[in-house]
């Protein structure tokens, strides 16, 4: 696939990265020599300079020719017409990072399509909704939300405590029967396992369930864990995903509070002007006098998001350290990521990640609704349409053949869930979940 | 652009020309105000028609040479905005005296000027009826001319909405920096401008203000105890929050239980902003019925018709109904800065009437005709004071103060606690001045207040039953200037007094 990607910042470098990784022609544009040079450095893509608005820049970036355009420089003005430009240049889909989400709204004038641009990502609004979920699952590591959020996939530590522990699955399943769940994958000192039957889960272990959501407290206390609701809530950081962040924990008819501290004066007076129910402090985030003045110790959830991630991880664990209950951290380097998770932050967000899920989504096309990388195991949570030319219509799930690193979790019927079992049958339109590592990715896009 | 840049250096600071010039402007329109009275005076054939007539002529004439003297085509900068707004108002007072002084009415000038602030500043104090400190005695409001009676209401009627909006309103002379002079004036926000054009704003502003005072002069009307004359004067009065009444005992005269519902209603809508009223007529209900300021203003209306109804009812023995009536007359009265009366506060029990003595502290909604400190402000400081309380508890919290969705920035939060602070000072000093001359704490207090907010009747010797005939002279022209000041919300005028403002 031919690939045009105006902007070489953060998320446009990201991108570069993983799809020249997956074999894809990518030419990247931007006008700024500085970030050209460390692309052209490190990563196997074309490189043009230029302004993405520039006709003459994006047909020598390929516009012509191109399968997809991802306009994700740092302005939205610049992508929603870079945007319309390659529609006109003939690019076949485009997809644009536009941060105001207005556009998007129902009654905005202009639509998304009438700008020529396919697909919206806000990647900071989108690490925004997981940490929301996140915080609403208190001891959960993953949340992802499925068939329109009737089923839930949520990842959860074992507690040594836990009754399901050290127990066959297949005993499990009889043994709670009306706990519709089933284990995904697991994720045993940083190896990770596709399930069987006999396969038992031990304490430590990190799984990854499916169940309905309503389903999904019950679930949490199985595992020895409180799935009691949280309530006290701290932001470090106002910068984007804290501030989307903060409004969308406002906006909840569950009453949260919010203390949101940001360093910027001029920041933290235009958060705490626009945004009724949140107590800005103005303040060093890092800084622990602060934090026990306004009591970090008493707080149900502490999340660390500013620009600095070592900063991140740091404040998350003395958050930790003070017991506060769940901790999330905003970390983009990947390395850092199994490293944060053992040393006992509850979880980790990635802003890239979260553009690059979104981006892969549709690259991915055809059926897929939901891509979503995990983190800390290498799998995808795929949500996928059955078609026409599936090839496992009509059979019961025990007699397929589904490829290794594969897991076939809930099934979507004429909008009526099920977890998938031996017994469940796949029919042409249902909308398959599944979980499948990288190498299996593929094949399952074919099984559709 | 540049010539005109060229042109402003060469300006003095402060244009004299220019503010003679628009100032006549202002003095030729108040004389042309001046020919209602004087038709009054013909159709019921009274000698003070030659008074108006006099008076009308000559500030035509002198506003008409002015202007054409010094034709104003500079841009008009805020010093000198706040020069001609307040120069208007008082040369306005000036001017509008003569009439009662010409028509032998008033021996004394400084009474007559005395009334005619009391007049276009909506306050009500009067000096008729009574004897002055020279031994003069003074006419009762009953024996008074009909025009002259017609004078004091309309001069309330222009004061309420404004000389300065009205004659942007009609005359489109002051378009040049007519928003500069709006500002000045104005007691609202100028962000609740209705139009992009001022001059159109005026004009709706008093479209909407005219239309009330119709409503109300037929609904005063069609009670058989007041004529058309009087429900006109009352209409002026209320909807201007005046308090001027053609009669010595004011709204106790008509002993109608239906007039004082009308006057209640409307002294209340009179303290709410006409902009919204405007939003309202329009169809704009939900600005208007989610308008915080308008919120408070319900709510401490409500809360003291309750507390003194209450109290009457309970402690003073008056009868569910009275109690009711009267109560609610007597809060609406203070709280919209009115000052009309059916009944003497002086004599209610303690409890009762303490609560009215804070109203003296309140006033309307900004951007209405009352006086006084107004609702917003008020809102906003308890607020802040609310605030300040977090802030303690959080030391290092940005607390934003809001009014619905608004923010209320800090410059505009230091001056509304300067505009407190000045207020207080200026009501102390005016009470200060009244207790050297000899009153006593009520009434040197009541005086300074109800003169300053824009009230009239006060405590003690100014109470509702009494006047403001035995001041001293000096005394009186202390009153004036207070009604001045509260008027124009202190700023416009105090800072003509400041040395900064006639310095480069």
């Amino acid at each position: 696939m031919k690939i045009l990607i105006a902007g070489a910042g953060e998320v446009g470098y990201e991108l570069g990265k993983v799809l020249s990784q997956e074999h894809h022609d990518v030419t990247i544009l931007d006008q700024r020599q500085s970030c050209l040079q460390r692309v052209i450095q490190n990563l196997d893509v074309l490189t043009v300079e230029g302004n993405a608005t520039s006709p003459h820049s994006l047909v020598e970036g390929g516009a012509n020719s191109a399968d997809l355009m991802i306009a994700v420089t740092s302005v939205d003005e610049v992508n929603i017409i870079a945007s319309m430009m390659a529609k006109r240049l003939g690019v076949k889909s485009v997809i644009a990072r536009v941060r105001n989400d207005e556009l998007s709204q129902a009654d905005s004038p202009l639509s998304p399509s009438e700008l020529g641009i396919d697909v919206l990502i806000h990647p900071e609004q989108a690490a925004a909704a997981e940490i929301h979920l996140l915080v609403k699952r208190a001891s959960a590591s993953d949340v992802v939300s499925l068939a329109d959020d009737r089923l839930q996939m949520v990842g959860l530590r074992i507690e040594p405590d836990s009754k399901i522990a050290d127990q066959p699955l297949s005993e499990l399943a009889k043994q709670f029967d009306e706990l519709e769940a089933r284990v995904l994958a697991i994720s045993r000192r940083g190896r990770t396992l596709i399930p069987h039957g006999d396969t038992q889960l031990k304490a430590m272990d990190h799984a990854f369930f499916i169940t309905k959501t309503e389903n999904v407290k019950n679930l949490i206390n199985l595992t020895g864990h409180d799935s009691s609701a949280l309530r006290r809530v701290m932001i470090a950081g106002g910068s984007d995903v804290g501030r989307l962040l903060a409004k969308r924990l406002s906006a909840d008819s569950y009453k949260w509070q919010i203390k949101l501290i940001e360093p910027d004066k001029e920041i933290a007076t235009e958060i705490a002007n626009s945004n009724r129910n949140i107590l800005v402090l103005n303040g060093n985030p890092t800084d622990p006098n602060l934090l026990v003045v306004e009591g970090i110790q008493e707080m149900d959830a502490f999340i660390s998001v500013t620009d600095d991630e070592e900063s991140n991880i740091i404040s998350c664990l003395m958050a930790k350290h003070l017991e506060v209950k769940k901790t999330v951290a905003l970390v983009s380097k990947t390395q850092y990521v199994p490293l944060s998770q053992t040393i006992g932050i509850d979880a980790i967000v990635n802003v890239k990640a979260s553009a690059s899920d979104e981006i892969h989504r549709q690259i991915r096309q055809g059926m897929m609704l939901t891509v979503k990388a995990l983190q800390g195991i290498k799998a995808e949570i795929i949500e996928v349409v059955a078609g026409r030319n599936c090839k496992m219509l009509n059979t019961p799930v025990r007699d397929l053949d589904l490829p290794d690193g594969a897991v076939l979790g809930g099934i979507l019927h004429n909008g009526h869930v099920e977890i998938a079992v031996g017994s469940s049958v796949i029919r042409q339109g249902d909308r398959v979940i599944v979980l499948a590592l990288p190498h299996a990715i593929e094949k399952i896009d074919k099984l559709f | 652009m540049l010539e005109r840049l060229k042109q402003n250096r060469i300006r003095p600071r402060i244009d004299i020309k220019l503010v003679s010039g628009i100032l006549g402007g202002l003095i030729f329109f108040l004389g042309a105000a001046l020919l209602l009275p004087f038709f009054v005076a013909l159709f019921y054939s009274e000698p003070s028609w030659s008074a108006f007539l006099i008076t009308a002529v000559g500030s035509m004439f002198l506003g008409a040479v002015l202007f054409f003297l010094f034709k104003p085509e500079e841009e008009l900068r805020m010093r000198e905005a706040f020069l001609i707004v307040t120069l208007a108002w008082f040369v306005g007072s000036l001017v509008g005296a003569f009439p009662f002084t010409l028509s032998g009415t008033l021996e004394s000038y400084t009474d007559a000027v005395f009334e005619t602030m009391s007049g276009l500043s909506t306050t009500g104090a009067t000096i008729l009826g009574g004897l002055t400190n020279e031994g003069i005695q003074n006419p009762d409001i009953e024996a008074l001319d009909k025009s002259l009676l017609f004078w004091r209401s309309l001069s309330h009627w222009l004061g309420g909405m404004g000389i300065i909006v009205l004659t942007l309103a009609l005359l489109p002379l002051l378009g040049i920096g007519g928003m500069e002079l709006y500002q000045a004036e104005y007691s609202g926000s100028t962000s609740d401008k209705l139009t992009p054009r001022i001059q159109e704003t005026a004009f709706l502003l008093w479209t909407v203000y005219v239309g009330m005072t119709f409503v109300q002069f037929l609904l005063l009307w069609l009670h058989p105890s007041m004529d058309w004359f009087e429900a006109i004067n009352h209409a002026f009065s209320t909807l201007a929050t005046g308090g001027f009444s053609t009669q010595n005992d004011s709204i106790t005269g008509f002993n109608s239980v239906y007039i004082d519902v009308v006057i209640t209603i409307f002294m209340f809508l009179a303290g709410i902003n006409f902009a919204l009223h405007y939003r309202l007529f329009t169809g704009n209900t939900k600005s208007f019925f989610e308008n915080r300021e308008i919120r408070f203003y319900s709510l401490l209306t409500i809360l003291f018709i309750v507390g003194i109804s209450g109290g009457l009812w309970i402690i003073d023995n008056y009868s569910f109904g009275d109690a009711l009536r009267y109560g609610s007359f007597q809060v609406l009265a203070i709280l919209t800065t009115t000052g009309f009366g059916t009944d003497d506060y002086a004599l209610w029990m303690p409890f009762t009437s303490f609560l009215l003595f804070l109203l003296f502290f309140t006033g309307g909604c900004a951007g209405s005709t009352g006086g006084g400190i107004k609702m917003i402000r008020l809102m906003i400081i308890a607020k802040n004071v609310g605030r300040e309380f977090k802030q303690i508890l959080h030391p290092q919290a940005v607390l934003p103060i809001r009014v619905g969705n608004r923010v209320i920035e800090s410059s505009i939060l230091k001056t509304i606690l300067g505009f407190f602070v000045v207020y207080f000072l200026i009501f102390a000093a005016g009470a200060v001045i009244m207790s050297f001359m000899g009153y006593d704490f009520m009434s040197a207090m009541g005086a300074s207040i109800a003169s300053l907010g824009n009230i009239g009747p006060a405590w003690g010797d100014f109470g509702p039953t009494e006047n403001y005939a035995g001041v001293p002279i000096i005394g009186k022209w202390v009153f004036l200037t207070l009604m001045m000041i509260g008027r124009l919300e202190l700023f416009t005028v105090l800072v003509i007094f400041t040395p900064w403002f006639w310095k480069n």
